[in-house]
């Protein structure tokens, strides 16, 4: 495998791949480099700027209605600042890659922007630390208390909503709980709740303190207690490494390697970042099968063309349209089980979309640029407008002739080897007007089925 | 039924000849023509209000309970001794007495859910309230029985796909109008690329078909919209324009036969009574000029139109003047040749509430049973994942 092929699958995968300028600069590392940079960066959370909206009595109905026009608008800002976070070379690419992965396993909807940006923060602290502390976090999170019915888990009224959940779809999987597992799991988070400050509290009063019996073992167990008896099965840890090798290796998973890496991660106590490090260090990792295989998410392909065309600016209209056209809205997953991924993003109208979304982002910026505002309005592409810089792009080509600007920007642009003769490209590309050729390239590119894979 | 077998094959043979075999979406056979049955879905979103769709007019409760947002007696237009149309639906009223319209009172499922976005993928989905699938109904149909049948053998028109319309190895095929896909900035040169692509990984290779599937039959969709116009006049609405275009695909003899287009706009927990009576005009009027336009094509008789809601609403109203989310609905099912018309089943009870909520009688599930098994002769019990038992109403 070439050295620049490794590096950009890694940082495509460990990341939402790099900037031209990131790219020049670290497209002759080596392995051991790249991993150094990637494992050596910082967790940081993200300033919450909005504040929880004070409890109110006797609320009429368009009140209430205004209310939640008001949050909605909100949480688009949060869905906005985290886009643009994941699409800035700026911000550590691995830890929003690490958040988004898990935001889709610990699939909440969340309609308080206070609670929504509350949780992903949560997410990101524990995103490379401990599954563990990571699972307690999610357990005590306002806004998964609220989706899966937690608040109205009580003593006397059990709701099962969360305990079947985080057994089926966040920790162990199905086939290795039994329905009274539920029941009694269910029991022993009762009382969990938050309060109208969007803090966790633990509600004594309706908290079950009696006995339980639970996968086969007694006693009077609390919610920490029951994660902690989940955690002890290997089958946990086996059923993370899976859904984290499908999302970051292969759809087709080598049921070995699963295996191998589940039982370091069970003997490491849950650490998440020794088994991305055993990932992104394996030989098998950059085999031909993997590189280049998997369909980008939509946020996964909206962040990386961020990335790679320096997009700062983008219309918030623009961005959530997108989003919702392709089917991945943040903090708005389709259900708790999370986007099905892979072939699941693609059908004629997706397709079409993510095809022309790239010509048509940078058609819009260049004709606002240009303050060409009655052609945007004509075209109706007015929201699809960023501010984009190319300069780096055209640093990467400069001084090559048609033939090699191609085949660099390919090389950049991407991951899979290219289907289609280059000549289709050029000859779509033609242009007296050296960057306008050189744009044209990249959006012909972009505009490519390849494009949608890494 | 009229028999107009264009061929609308050319556009597809004349590309098909310069590409691999593999990448070869339709035959031929499969694109001149439908053959038989047509399923027109109508999906009201966002909840609609069922109890002021079909109005109990002489029960007590449902006067108490919606002192303001209840529709009068007097304006009830009475269809049975104790059931009647809300007013939009006056257009609706020949189809009704001619027996080419059926309600299904009470319709629903166990467990009921109240979010919009749950219920509705249930129903889409068909699945259990605690299950979660990612194929669809129609999807499904598409994936046991419909191999070697266009894209478009189930069209929605509207900009986007439904869950309901995809399968794990075959979906439906979205389109607001075939310009608009023909427009599209990438079109040309992205037919010399899926033209010459050699892809063999699978992924891709799944991209490049799927692209080319979208841009024949966006061609073929594009010829086909051209040979009939109907004759009938539309209200100038969007879901009338849907349905135009639907009639106008039928009549030109398609190759689609399952078409699938909402209305959106039922959430009306404030100010419910003039929101609800312009949209239920607007379903009323729309669905009305289709049946005309069918019928004067002699094609109703081919035709089944089943319109549902993802839930009905609480049966009380609440202080704006509106209704919150609810259980519980109606369902409706036109077409000229219907097994039972006019009222399946009773009028809901609504002495007897779980949760201030509708109980359900009749699980959703078994009106696919009917649409899948009878009209579509599939295998209803496969594609549905369980034993649901007909309705037999078609």
């Amino acid at each position: 495998m070439e050295k620049q092929t490794i590096i950009q699958h890694l940082f495509a995968r460990a990341g939402f791949g790099l900037s031209p300028q990131e790219w020049q600069a670290r497209k002759d590392w080596s392995k051991a480099q790249a991993l150094h940079e990637i494992f050596g960066e910082k967790i940081q959370s993200i300033p919450v700027l909005v504040s929880m909206p004070l409890p109110q009595k006797d609320m009429t109905q368009e009140q209430r209605m205004e209310r939640q026009k008001r949050q909605r608008e909100l949480t688009g800002n949060e869905n906005i600042n985290w886009i643009t976070r994941m699409g800035s070379p700026k911000e550590s690419a691995f830890l929003e890659r690490m958040t988004l992965f898990w935001h889709g396993h610990f699939a909440c909807e969340t309609q308080i922007a206070y609670l929504a940006a509350q949780q992903i923060n949560s997410i990101r602290k524990h995103a490379l630390g401990n599954f563990r502390e990571l699972v307690l976090a999610i357990a005590k999170d306002p806004s998964m208390i609220r989706y899966l019915n937690n608040q109205q888990n009580r003593k006397k009224k059990p709701n099962e909503n969360f305990a079947r959940e985080l057994m089926e779809l966040f920790t162990i999987g199905r086939g290795n709980y039994s329905e009274k597992d539920i029941k009694e799991a269910a029991r022993a988070f009762t009382g969990w709740a938050h309060n109208q400050k969007g803090e966790y509290i633990f509600r004594k009063g309706q908290h079950d303190y009696e006995q339980k019996t639970f996968m086969g073992q007694m006693g009077n167990f609390n919610g920490d207690e029951i994660i902690d008896l989940i955690l002890k099965k290997r089958e946990t840890a086996v059923f993370i490494t899976r859904k984290v090798y499908k999302y970051f290796v292969n759809e087709n998973i080598e049921e070995n390697r699963v295996k191998n890496l589940a039982n370091d991660f069970y003997d490491s106590n849950y650490n998440i970042l020794k088994l991305m490090y055993a990932i992104f260090n394996s030989d098998w990792f950059y085999d031909a099968e993997n590189i280049g295989t998997k369909i980008k998410s939509p946020v996964e392909l909206i962040a990386g063309f961020m990335r790679q065309t320096n997009a700062s600016n983008f219309t918030k209209q623009g961005l959530l349209y997108t989003q919702k056209a392709l089917g991945q809205i943040l903090f708005k997953p389709p259900n708790v089980a999370g986007w099905a991924g892979g072939k699941n993003w693609i059908d004629n109208s997706t397709l079409t979309t993510r095809l022309n979304f790239t010509t048509i982002v940078i058609q819009a910026s260049e004709l606002a640029a240009n303050n060409e505002h009655k052609k945007l309005k004509k075209r109706q592409i007015k929201r699809f407008q960023a501010t984009l810089d190319f300069e780096p792009i055209f640093e990467l080509v400069e001084g090559k002739e048609d033939a090699a600007i191609i085949k660099t920007l390919t090389e950049y642009l991407i991951h899979p080897p290219l289907t289609v003769p280059k000549k289709i490209v050029q000859n779509f590309s033609k242009n007296e007007n050296r960057s306008t050729f050189i744009k044209n390239v990249c959006r012909r590119l972009m505009g490519l089925p390849e494009y949608q894979m890494c | 039924m009229k028999r107009r077998n264009f061929i609308k094959s050319s556009v597809v043979a004349s590309t098909s000849l310069m590409m691999p075999a593999f990448f070869k979406s339709v035959t031929p056979n499969h694109m001149s023509s439908r053959s038989g049955k047509i399923l027109v879905v109508i999906q009201l979103s966002g909840g609609n209000d069922g109890l002021n769709t079909i109005i109990p007019f002489e029960n007590d409760i449902y006067y108490n309970m919606r002192p303001t947002v209840a529709i009068p007696k007097t304006e009830v237009l009475g269809i049975s001794d104790e059931l009647g149309f809300h007013p939009s639906l006056a257009p609706l009223r020949d189809l009704y007495n001619n027996g080419e319209l059926s309600i299904i009172n009470s319709v629903g499922y166990p467990n009921p859910d109240r979010s919009h976005f749950r219920s509705m993928d249930i129903w889409q989905t068909a699945s259990a309230s605690n299950e979660y699938l990612s194929t669809g109904w129609l999807g499904r149909y598409l994936d046991s029985e419909c191999e070697g049948y266009p894209v478009y053998h189930a069209l929605e028109v509207d900009e986007g796909l439904s869950l309901a319309l995809k399968g794990a190895h075959r979906s439906g095929f979205a389109m607001d109008n075939p310009n608009r896909i023909k427009q599209a900035a990438n079109y040309h040169y992205l037919k010399r690329a899926r033209q010459q692509t050699q892809a063999s990984e699978e992924n891709i290779s799944y991209l490049y078909k799927t692209l080319t599937d979208t841009q024949e039959s966006a061609d073929y969709l594009f010829e086909q919209s051209k040979v009939h116009k109907s004759k009938i006049t539309y209200p100038n609405t969007k879901l009338a324009k849907d349905l135009k275009q639907i009639a106008e695909l039928i009549t030109a003899d398609t190759a689609t036969q399952i078409y699938y287009v909402s209305l959106g706009g039922f959430d009306t927990h404030a100010a419910q009574k003039g929101k609800q009576q312009r949209l239920l005009k607007q379903y009323a009027e729309a669905v009305k000029a289709f049946t005309d336009d069918l019928k004067s094509n002699d094609l109703f008789d081919d035709a089944v139109i089943m319109t549902f809601s993802e839930f009905g609403r609480r049966v009380k109203q609440n202080a704006g003047g509106g209704t919150d989310h609810g259980t519980a609905n109606n369902v409706f099912m036109m077409g000229g040749k219907l097994k039972k018309a006019g009222f399946y089943n009773a009028a809901p009870n609504l002495s007897n509430l779980q949760n201030d909520d509708l109980i359900y009688e009749i699980d959703f599930r078994r009106i696919y049973v009917d649409l899948l098994g009878n009209w579509l002769e599939a295998d209803a019990d496969k594609v549905l994942k369980g034993q649901f038992k007909g309705l037999k109403l078609v």
